[in-house]
């Protein structure tokens, strides 16, 4: 095998080959990247058997043939070589890297191409297009709020829904829930409904660019995402994720409007005196404003009042504070409601004027002792 | 001045059978094992009458049924233990403000400057034993030294219904008297390498240095050996609480690699300090484990879940799962140990839940179990029951013993 490329187009889709293969261990064939030279096109594929990548580049084909070299190690050799055409060669199950008109000589061991695990494949009648802003944004909406307990491994992903008018995204640890319900202006293929693992998200958002479509297939176990020349997949969790739809409030008693930025920046100086392992923040809403305030630390306490539209009765809310701030954080517009029932109940966070999204937060305990 | 330390050990006597005797007269004078009576089930406590055919805790029930095969077997009732247990402690409370519990059945009284209150030790220690036998009618065996690991060593001397006293600086003397085979925290394994070292009383123990120890014997149980031979304390109950924590723990009659049986032990465990924990209406945030191995290495593990721990089978998921991550099946074992950490004042988590758990119903159910034996009924929950099979060795209660380790340990965050 042989053939000639860029080096700054090969080193692209090298680094992203890189979160697909297995870090583990480097004489696995699943640490390793395929590289298929055919026709004058260098296809690049990983694996590690859970999530795959296959991105298709243009190079010229001088031999063809396949290989598979230690995707770790053929990053870090693209990084250091200047910029230009680079030759790159397999002989002797070694593939040989020479920059072209450069005395630079690189030979990396290989693993035959015949032992790379097949990648997987969906089916063409799955995939359906979806706006990469739509997804990504529905990502950014809801992954902040899953479960890193791998013992609640099936909150450790983003729960998708397909409804006829709209895709669903749903995100839960147990205390706090994002939820986004977006409207699809073009009919998207049913699917089942599924848990995809918070990975495959933050991939998506690492690669995708915000504009154009993504091409998604999703089926009982599998989710593939097409887009920009690149095909990625990933296995989904498998397990029951909680019945989301019975802890949303039907309705609210109070309601109370507060400026997002006021609130982020109130957020920062007290949660600095907030404890560490709780992090309770105790908020006093009174029509005047609201009071943040920290317990009383070792360190000391801090406290701040910030504007607030409230016509309800004083109420004193202890939560997370870190519930407030991951939602408020990508929220978009001005201002936000706050809006509860009482300090044992969930609250509710959604922007002002409504949009797709909400989040439901549990308070904690009002008082500690 | 009358400063210096006095430490009391207080022991109840075949605690677990001594109640059963108490309660079904047709018991008294016979041969009482507590235990389970599954095939792999282990003998609890058992009566004085049944310790003279050599049956002793953690010994295999079938072992101790072909010892004595006229025992009467009856199943533990934690519940009710439990509660005496608290009644007893309350008299103690009464004698001292510092005690220390270190198990269901074991307790250190700080007796240090109570002379003028009591009286001489001895007289204070009669009465103390005087106030248990009128208000529960059980026996206890005490022992008074100047320290806990003298005072521990001294209730043992004369059990049942004893009472012993080691004055200061008669300390040698009194571990001379005791003798190697009997020394707390030697055990056969240690017994045979001294042996080896044609080491069999204490005198010659403490011939050899503490760096010959160290190297014979490694870092820990070197030193121990060097300091319990002079009767100095090792410090095996020296935990100073940081925050509060309730744990228990058991030191085994000989060391157990059976990995049904220390589940069984942690299982039991688990049980008795969430019961404590919802007495005292804490929630813990973090369980943690202690193992100590046959020769003395002692490891401490903990784990902080997300979730909130509301339920007995949730400590034991935990400290199951946390004993294996240090302890491989088949590898001896003297001590267990159980404990809930970084507690909180509270009957619910602090952090509310959006999803109803089951746990949480479990937890419900340990607090009825709990009201309803407080108003003196006796009630045990099917888990309890399915799951219990008796308390093996020496069962090791804790309060705020959450460094009661010895230097040597190891903690673990993992």
């Amino acid at each position: 095998m042989k053939f000639v490329c860029e080096k700054n187009n090969l080193l692209k889709e090298i680094t992203l080959a890189l979160d697909f293969t297995s870090q583990r261990n480097s004489l696995s064939i699943v640490s390793n990247v395929l590289l298929e030279n055919y026709d004058d096109k260098l296809t690049i594929k990983a694996t590690d058997q859970k999530i795959g990548f296959s991105a298709e580049i243009q190079v010229k084909t001088v031999e063809a043939g396949s290989t598979t070299v230690f995707c770790d190690k053929l990053l870090g050799v693209l990084r250091t070589l200047p910029d230009g055409d680079v030759q790159f060669e397999e002989k002797d199950m070694k593939l040989v890297i020479r920059p072209i008109g450069q005395t630079i000589d690189f030979q990396l061991r290989t693993i035959e191409a015949d032992k790379f695990p097949q990648l997987q494949i969906a089916d063409e009648s799955k995939y359906f297009s979806i706006p990469q802003s739509d997804f990504m944004e529905m990502i950014n909406q809801t992954i902040f709020a899953i479960s890193e307990d791998e013992t609640r491994y099936f909150m450790n992903g983003v729960f998708f829904e397909h409804a006829p008018d709209c895709l669903t995204m749903v995100a839960t640890d147990g205390r706090r829930l994002s939820i986004i319900r977006r409207k699809m202006m073009e009919q998207t293929a049913q699917f089942p409904s599924v848990i995809i693992p918070a990975k495959f998200l933050n991939l998506v958002k690492k690669m995708g660019t915000g504009e154009g479509t993504f091409e998604l297939a999703v089926t009982e176990t599998m989710i593939f995402a097409r887009f920009e020349g690149h095909c990625i997949y990933s296995t989904l969790i498998n397990g029951q994720f909680p019945n989301y739809k019975r802890v949303i409030p039907e309705s609210q008693s109070f309601s109370c409007r507060v400026s997002i930025q006021e609130m982020l920046d109130a957020l920062k100086r007290v949660s600095l005196f907030v404890e560490n392992k709780s992090k309770r923040l105790i908020m006093d809403i009174e029509s005047t404003g609201i009071m943040l305030s920290s317990e009383e630390s070792d360190f000391g306490a801090a406290k701040e009042i910030i504007p607030c539209e409230y016509e309800g009765e004083p109420c004193k809310l202890s939560l997370n504070y870190t519930y407030l701030l991951s939602p408020l954080r990508v929220m978009e517009g001005d201002h936000f409601f706050l809006q509860f029932s009482g300090p044992t109940k969930a609250m509710t966070v959604k922007p002002d004027p409504e949009r797709d999204y909400f989040h439901i937060v549990m308070p904690m305990q009002p008082q500690s002792n | 001045m009358d400063q210096e330390p006095i430490f009391f050990h207080v022991d109840m006597d075949a605690f677990f059978a001594a109640v059963e005797q108490r309660d079904h007269p047709e018991y008294r004078g016979k041969c009482l094992i507590v235990g389970g009576t599954g095939p792999r089930s282990v003998a609890s406590t058992c009566s004085y009458e049944a310790r003279k055919f050599g049956v002793h805790s953690a010994m295999p029930m079938t072992q101790a049924l072909r010892l004595c095969p006229q025992a009467i077997v009856v199943h533990g009732d934690m519940a009710k233990y439990h509660k005496v247990s608290r009644q007893i402690m309350g008299i103690f409370e009464q004698f001292s403000p510092d005690i220390v519990q270190v198990s269901i059945d074991e307790a250190f009284l700080d007796m240090t400057g109570t002379r003028r209150l009591y009286g001489l030790p001895r007289d204070a220690a009669m009465l103390l034993k005087r106030r248990v036998k009128e208000e529960t009618q059980l026996t206890i065996s005490v022992g008074i030294g100047p320290s806990k690991f003298i005072a521990k060593l001294a209730s043992d001397y004369r059990k049942p219904d004893g009472l012993c006293r080691v004055s200061p600086g008669r300390e040698t003397e009194f571990v001379d008297a005791i003798g190697l085979k009997k020394l707390w925290g030697i055990g056969k394994s240690t017994l045979d390498a001294l042996a080896r070292h044609h080491v069999s009383t204490t005198a010659q123990l403490r011939e050899i240095s503490l760096d010959t120890l160290r190297r014979l014997f490694g870092q820990a149980q070197g030193e121990y050996l060097y300091k319990v031979c002079r009767g100095i304390d090792p410090g095996i109950y020296s935990g100073e609480a940081k925050s509060h924590s309730i744990s228990s723990e058991q030191t085994f009659p000989v060391d157990i690699g059976d990995e049904d049986i220390l589940s069984q032990c942690l299982l039991q465990m688990s049980h008795e300090i969430l019961a404590r924990s919802l007495e005292e209406q804490v929630m813990a945030r973090t369980v943690g484990v202690k193992i100590r191995f046959s020769d003395f290495t002692t490891i401490s593990v903990q784990k902080t879940p997300t979730f909130p721990l509301y339920s007995a089978e949730q400590v034991y998921e935990l400290a199951k799962e946390l004993l294996l991550s240090k302890w491989k099946p088949g590898i001896p074992i003297r001590l267990l140990g159980v404990g809930l950490y970084q507690t909180y004042k509270g009957d619910a988590p602090m952090q509310e839940e959006l999803f109803e758990d089951i746990s949480k119903k479990q937890r419900e159910i340990e607090k009825v179990v709990l009201k309803l034996n407080s108003k003196g009924r006796e009630v045990l929950k099917a888990t309890n029951m399915g799951g219990y099979v008796p308390s093996v060795g020496k069962r090791q209660k804790r309060e705020g013993g959450a460094k009661g380790m010895s230097p040597s340990d190891v903690v673990e965050d993992p």
